[in-house]
């Protein structure tokens, strides 16, 4: 089931000094990881990432991803916050006015380039990769995943 | 009831059935197969919220449709994966999948059920064109999602025989295009350039141009006639583009070496497709007897071979009318036998660089074959899975003909991770 964004998370993927990491899986699951500037959000709350190359490892990945219900994740890392976004793909648009929009945008900004489609994925889930956080909360809900010696009384005289 | 509900009801395995027993067939290509082969009908609620001014409405075609009428009915639909269904307004009592209102969207729909949602068309700018001659540029070049298609001739010689190929209506359905909406038979190379000039104004619309006509026999040598007529809109296109070479596919008749020289080196044309339509010699002689008198089954072979050194390999291919191989009285007695013999010929040819693709058989009303009904769902994901595992094995690329640049053969679809 969808995931509404956060609204830190929002305002980080429009930071443009943010990080955006794009995992995706081949056909034998192993995994592929790229950083993807063009990952955007969708005013509907869908997250938008522009695949320039057709026959890109991604874009094949993601095409496997549509046809076989796979997921694919995506890493958000800012100056101090970090998330992970596990979604599925949806729908891609290689046609029509998203597209076409698009097209004339990236050339606009990156000269003759070329773009193969707009990939929309569902975020189904949203991790805060933030470490401090993620500590807290295992020792929250894992209590026994802790050595012993960072729980034990100081020694006197040490 | 119909021959065609007839066999629907008693095909073997359903689509639910089919997808679960080829997991490894997308079941987005294994809907769009079906639709395809059972054809589609949109309800008066899926009609309501078709805009002319936005969606691509039916246009010039070279093959009529399975209900054999002209009507301003939208193009055709894409799935969510990209994936184009090039699909006819059906007959309901032949049983089509419905295209419906679901939640304010489309949605195929089969048994009250939605199957997939999906978007129709999108119309080109230059749909609301004319060329300066006064023709609408949409009855010049008719729009996929991302290709032009320019059908610069629509009569076949073969039909002045008596002999055309007995799938095919493309005579009758052009006499009925032209009384109805006044496509030119025949189209100017000025009225081509100047199409296409104003397609490209529009960023990121189209990636291939694909030509094709009916055959054309004379000539000093059999089809010269239908080279230079090639040579001349190939010309007219290349005007517009500061590359000489150009994506793009010409689908046309087996030209022998010298002609497809004069095509490749004085043209932009990229790949070149000529039709065997259906991969057995007996067959062949039976289905299309126009193509077996002039030059026969095993020299339309050679000629695709021999273009492999011309145009390089992955950029030759021969299309098949896929399930016309079954069709009574004298095809194939069983669908195992004919895939059998179908990869057979088509490795054959992929041995030599010639890669083979095939469109889903529809019975058309114009053609010798109608009334005749279709192979199974499974047939044609068995069709669409060999020859992608073909292409797959012998390294052939299908760029000029893929989902994107095509999008009318569901195996080419499955080469778009090739």
């Amino acid at each position: 089931m969808s995931v509404q964004l956060s609204d830190e998370l929002v305002s980080l993927l429009h930071d443009r000094e943010t990080i955006k990491l794009l995992a995706t899986t081949d056909e034998s699951g192993t995994p592929h990881v790229v950083a993807k500037d063009s990952i955007h959000i969708a005013e509907d709350g869908t997250i938008h990432y522009l695949e320039h190359l057709e026959s890109s490892r991604t874009n094949h990945n993601l095409v496997r991803a549509i046809w076989f219900d796979r997921r694919v994740s995506i890493v958000i890392i800012g100056t101090h916050q970090s998330f992970q976004i596990k979604g599925r793909p949806l729908e891609v648009h290689i046609t029509g006015p998203l597209f076409q929009k698009h097209y004339a945008e990236v050339r606009h900004r990156l000269g003759d380039v070329d773009l193969s489609g707009v990939w929309v994925i569902e975020p189904l889930e949203v991790i805060n990769e933030n470490p401090e956080i993620r500590r807290q909360e295992e020792e929250k809900r894992r209590p026994f995943f802790r050595h012993l010696d960072r729980l034990a009384k100081p020694l006197k005289g040490i | 009831m119909s021959l065609a509900l007839a066999g629907t009801l008693h095909a073997a395995l359903s689509l639910n059935e089919i997808v679960a027993k080829y997991p490894d067939i997308p079941r987005l290509i294994i809907i769009k197969t079906d639709v395809q082969r059972r054809g589609i009908h949109y309800t008066e609620r899926a009609l309501s919220i078709v805009d002319p001014a936005i969606h691509q409405i039916r246009s010039p075609y070279l093959f009529g449709s399975r209900d054999g009428a002209i009507k301003p009915l939208p193009e055709s639909l894409l799935l969510r994966d990209g994936t184009t269904i090039f699909v006819d307004p059906t007959p309901l009592e032949q049983n089509p999948y419905q295209v419906d209102l679901v939640e304010g969207r489309l949605a195929l729909v089969d048994n009250g059920e939605v199957v997939e949602f999906v978007r129709l068309w999108e119309k080109p700018l230059y749909y609301d064109q004319k060329t300066s001659s006064g023709i609408p540029m949409s009855h010049i070049a008719s729009a996929r999602p991302q290709r032009l298609n320019i059908f610069q001739s629509s009569y076949c010689h073969f039909w002045a025989e008596q002999k055309g190929c007995r799938f095919c209506d493309i005579v009758n359905h052009n006499k009925q295009q032209k009384h109805e909406l006044g496509v030119p038979v025949r189209l100017k190379p000025e009225d081509v350039s100047e199409t296409i000039r104003e397609a490209l104004k529009e960023p990121g619309r189209f990636t291939n141009i694909c030509l094709t006509a009916g055959s054309v026999l004379k000539g000093k040598d059999l089809f010269d006639h239908e080279v230079d007529y090639y040579i001349e809109t190939l010309l007219a296109i290349g005007e517009n583009f500061a590359t000489k070479k150009f994506p793009s596919e010409l689908i046309s008749s087996a030209f022998n070496e010298k002609q497809l020289i004069r095509l490749y080196e004085q043209t932009g044309i990229m790949s070149y497709t000529s039709d065997l339509e259906v991969l057995n010699e007996e067959k062949f002689n039976w289905i299309c007897p126009g193509k077996a008198d002039t030059l026969g089954y095993n020299e339309w072979k050679k000629r695709l071979i021999r273009a492999v050194d011309i145009f390089g390999k992955g950029n030759v291919g021969t299309g098949l009318v896929g399930g016309v191989e079954l069709a009574k009285p004298y095809g194939f007695g069983s669908e195992d036998e004919a895939l059998e013999a179908t990869f057979e010929e088509a490795e054959s040819l992929a041995v030599n660089g010639v890669t083979t693709f095939f469109i889903v058989w529809v019975p058309r009303p114009g053609s010798d074959f109608r009334g005749q009904q279709n192979p199974s769902l499974e047939y044609f994901v068995r069709l669409a899975s060999g020859l992608h595992q073909i292409r797959a094995k012998y390294r052939l690329s299908i760029d000029f003909n893929d989902y994107r640049r095509c999008g009318n053969h569901p195996d080419t679809d499955l080469s778009r991770l090739l």
